[in-house]
């Protein structure tokens, strides 16, 4: 697919207010030039390979296929990266696009943090200043990521509007940018936001499908479907994108279930009660009252928590190249278990959304054909919430002791 | 370029409450407001600082909803003759769909309508929208636009033309520099009815402007004065009225 397309069906567009035109515009110019310059791409390409870790490995999942007994099950250890997710894939592309246009100062949002923390590492390495916003309330729930994120030499800025959490850093951003636009970089970490974001996300995580059809090839897989888990989106449409314009394999996006299909619940934009609005400068599907307003959402994974969907996703949910599923918090956490005691491998929380949509669809296939999960980052992150969840009485005791012998 | 200073008031409907918002409206035009901008409050509104936000997030946790920000409209534009403008974010338009809102809007009496992220060319059919009610839609320009865009702009012939006279989201004072008045005239030259706001508190720069512009937005400085009164738990008319008195005043 082009490089640059704006609108995917209805969705996409650049709607913002005038103060914004200019630097996407200008955005828009420079990405498109770049994505032409063999030097960049070289560039990027040994970036990805000295300091990312790229390739990552494709795993065979054996135990957990044979626990299943249905499908191949294949592991796209992502999770791998340098600084635990993929998220750094996009940082290091935006980062070095930034340095490319003469910015010196680059500003990002962040949720549960990892996009932050790619955002910072990048932003150290290569010698640019880095202003992180974030929710007041995430920075509670998500103290490990702002001490990474300081030690990387990033400000991390607390914001107080609204929910306290990752739209509303979104805003503060966007607000940073239309002021600081002249030497500053907004590096948006998921595959939505005005154009030409959502293309140039894809762009730079499009590495992950890559790597995947390589593999793929060079092992001969009779691949019938691929899962991804799906907040905003990054790591699914860069996980897909060498797939998506053949019919085949199923493509799956697992959404956060939260705790029910209540309002408030959950974050399933495409499964729940999403609908067609514009919001943060693009058109898709988001979670709102009938009145327009933006409703609260939950996941127990942070980095699934959003109202929205990146553009392109929510046009290939509409038109069925992408099945949507939701999953539950409790499924996620029973395939987080599942795949550290069979595979010794500890899925992030988004990712174990994958991990659990996975293991439901293998089963509908036999071995010799093969289903391939994206665990797009890995749960170091999430020890806090995990543990709490799964041992909470030992983890309690921990905590008591380091805070009274500390 | 007027006799004398022309000023619109911005307010957010249903901060802190209906009732107080409708007595600051009302405060305003006995102040001297030439024109009232009234915003619907919005959940993300992504090009106010975070006073005008923090305004709208009140307003929505005391029970704001459209159809009461319609009633409001209406009632208002009853108890006035001053002309209302409606002002908002895409998504309030986009959840009854952009015609019935557009439509709801003509008939509460609105004389415009300013919707600041649905720009001219990606529009959601806002513009034809607004000219088969006939109520006006108002472009938000800034100064630095591209020259493409701002000719496109004057191009379609608008009755108004709001403008900021900086860079940057609503809130802090504004210093307006000689470049800002050279494309504040360029603009009134095009025969728009131009409205310059963003960081407008002070009589010296409503002075200023009124040399150069239809009339100067002050948004801001106001929602502090009724944000204060709340706080006091006090009836905001006074203030309100004076402040806008003080703005006025040969």
């Amino acid at each position: 697919m082009a490089v640059y397309n704006d609108f995917f069906g209805p969705y996409g567009g650049r709607y913002v207010a005038e103060l914004l035109r200019g630097p996407l515009d200008e955005l828009e110019e420079a990405f498109k030039k770049a994505m032409e310059d063999e030097t960049f791409l070289a560039e990027l390409k040994r970036f990805g390979k000295e300091y990312i870790g790229r390739p990552t490995p494709l795993l065979y999942a054996e135990k957990a296929s044979k626990a299943i007994g249905g499908a191949d099950i294949y592991i796209k250890l992502e999770g791998l990266a340098n600084t635990g997710a993929h998220k750094i894939n996009n940082a290091a592309g935006q980062a070095l696009l930034a340095k490319r246009m003469g910015k010196t100062r680059i500003i990002a949002e962040t949720g549960a943090g990892q996009h932050g923390v790619a955002t910072a590492a990048v932003c150290a390495r290569l010698g640019l200043k880095c202003r992180v916003y974030m929710g007041s309330e995430d920075i509670k729930r998500q103290r490990p990521n702002v001490f990474l994120m300081e030690m990387f030499g990033a400000e991390v800025f607390p914001v107080e509007s609204g929910s306290k959490t990752l739209k509303d850093a979104v805003n503060e951003a966007l607000r940073d940018w239309a002021a600081s636009s002249a030497d500053t970089h907004y590096l948006i970490g998921s595959a939505l936001g005005p154009s030409p974001y959502p293309d140039m996300v894809r762009e730079f995580q499009s590495v992950i499908g890559r790597e995947v059809k390589e593999e793929q090839e060079k092992r001969k897989l009779q691949v019938k479907a691929m899962v991804a888990c799906v907040g905003g989106g990054s790591n699914a449409i860069g996980f897909f994108e060498p797939f998506i314009a053949a019919d085949s394999p199923r493509l799956i996006g697992a959404e956060a279930g939260g705790t029910g299909p209540e309002a408030g619940c959950h974050a399933a934009r495409m499964t729940g009660e999403g609908k067609t609005g514009v919001l943060q400068g693009y058109k898709s599907r988001f979670l709102f009252d009938g009145d327009g307003q933006v409703l609260h959402t939950h996941s127990i994974s942070a980095g699934l928590d959003y109202p929205g969907i990146g553009p392109q996703l929510a046009h290939l949910g509409e038109i069925g190249r992408i099945e949507f599923t939701s999953v539950r918090d409790d499924e996620a956490l029973e395939a987080l278990r599942f795949f550290a005691s069979r595979e010794g491998i500890i899925f992030a929380l988004e990712s174990a959304h994958a991990g659990a949509a996975g293991l439901k669809i293998a089963a509908q296939y036999k071995p010799g054909e093969a289903v391939i999960i994206n665990m797009s980052g890995r749960g170091d992150k999430d020890i806090f919430i995990t543990a709490k969840a799964l041992q909470r009485d030992k983890w309690f005791d921990f905590l008591r002791e380091e805070t009274e012998n500390g | 370029m007027a006799e004398k200073n022309i000023i619109m008031t911005h307010l957010v409907a249903g901060y802190p409450d209906l009732e107080e918002s409708r007595r600051a409206a009302l405060a305003m035009v006995a102040g001297g407001a030439s024109y009232l901008e009234v915003q619907f409050p919005f959940s993300d509104p992504i090009a106010d600082g975070p006073l005008i936000q923090g305004a709208c997030t009140d307003a929505l946790n005391s029970g704001f909803s459209t159809d009461k920000g319609f009633d409001f409209l209406s009632s208002l534009t009853a108890e006035t003759d001053v002309p209302v403008f409606l002002m908002t974010y895409a998504n309030l338009l986009m959840a009854p769909g952009v015609e019935v809102f557009v439509g709801r809007a003509a008939k509460s009496g609105a004389s415009g309508l300013i919707i600041p992220d649905l720009p001219y060319d990606y529009d959601e059919g806002l513009y034809k929208a607004g000219e088969m009610a006939d109520i006006p839609v108002v472009p938000v320009v800034i100064p630095g636009i591209d020259e493409e865009r701002l000719k496109a702009i004057l191009a379609m012939k608008p009755p108004y033309i709001y403008t900021a006279v900086r860079k940057g989201i609503t809130g802090a004072r504004t210093t307006i520099e000689e470049e800002t008045v050279r494309f504040l005239d360029r603009l009134s030259r095009s025969g728009a009815k131009v409205l310059a706001g963003f960081g407008i508190r002070e009589k010296e720069q409503v002075d200023l402007l009124s040399r150069h512009v239809h009339g100067s937005v002050v948004g801001s400085a106001l929602v502090e004065i009724i944000g204060r009164c709340a706080g006091e738990n006090r009836d905001c008319s006074g203030d309100v009225k004076a402040f806008v008195e003080s703005l006025l005043k040969p």
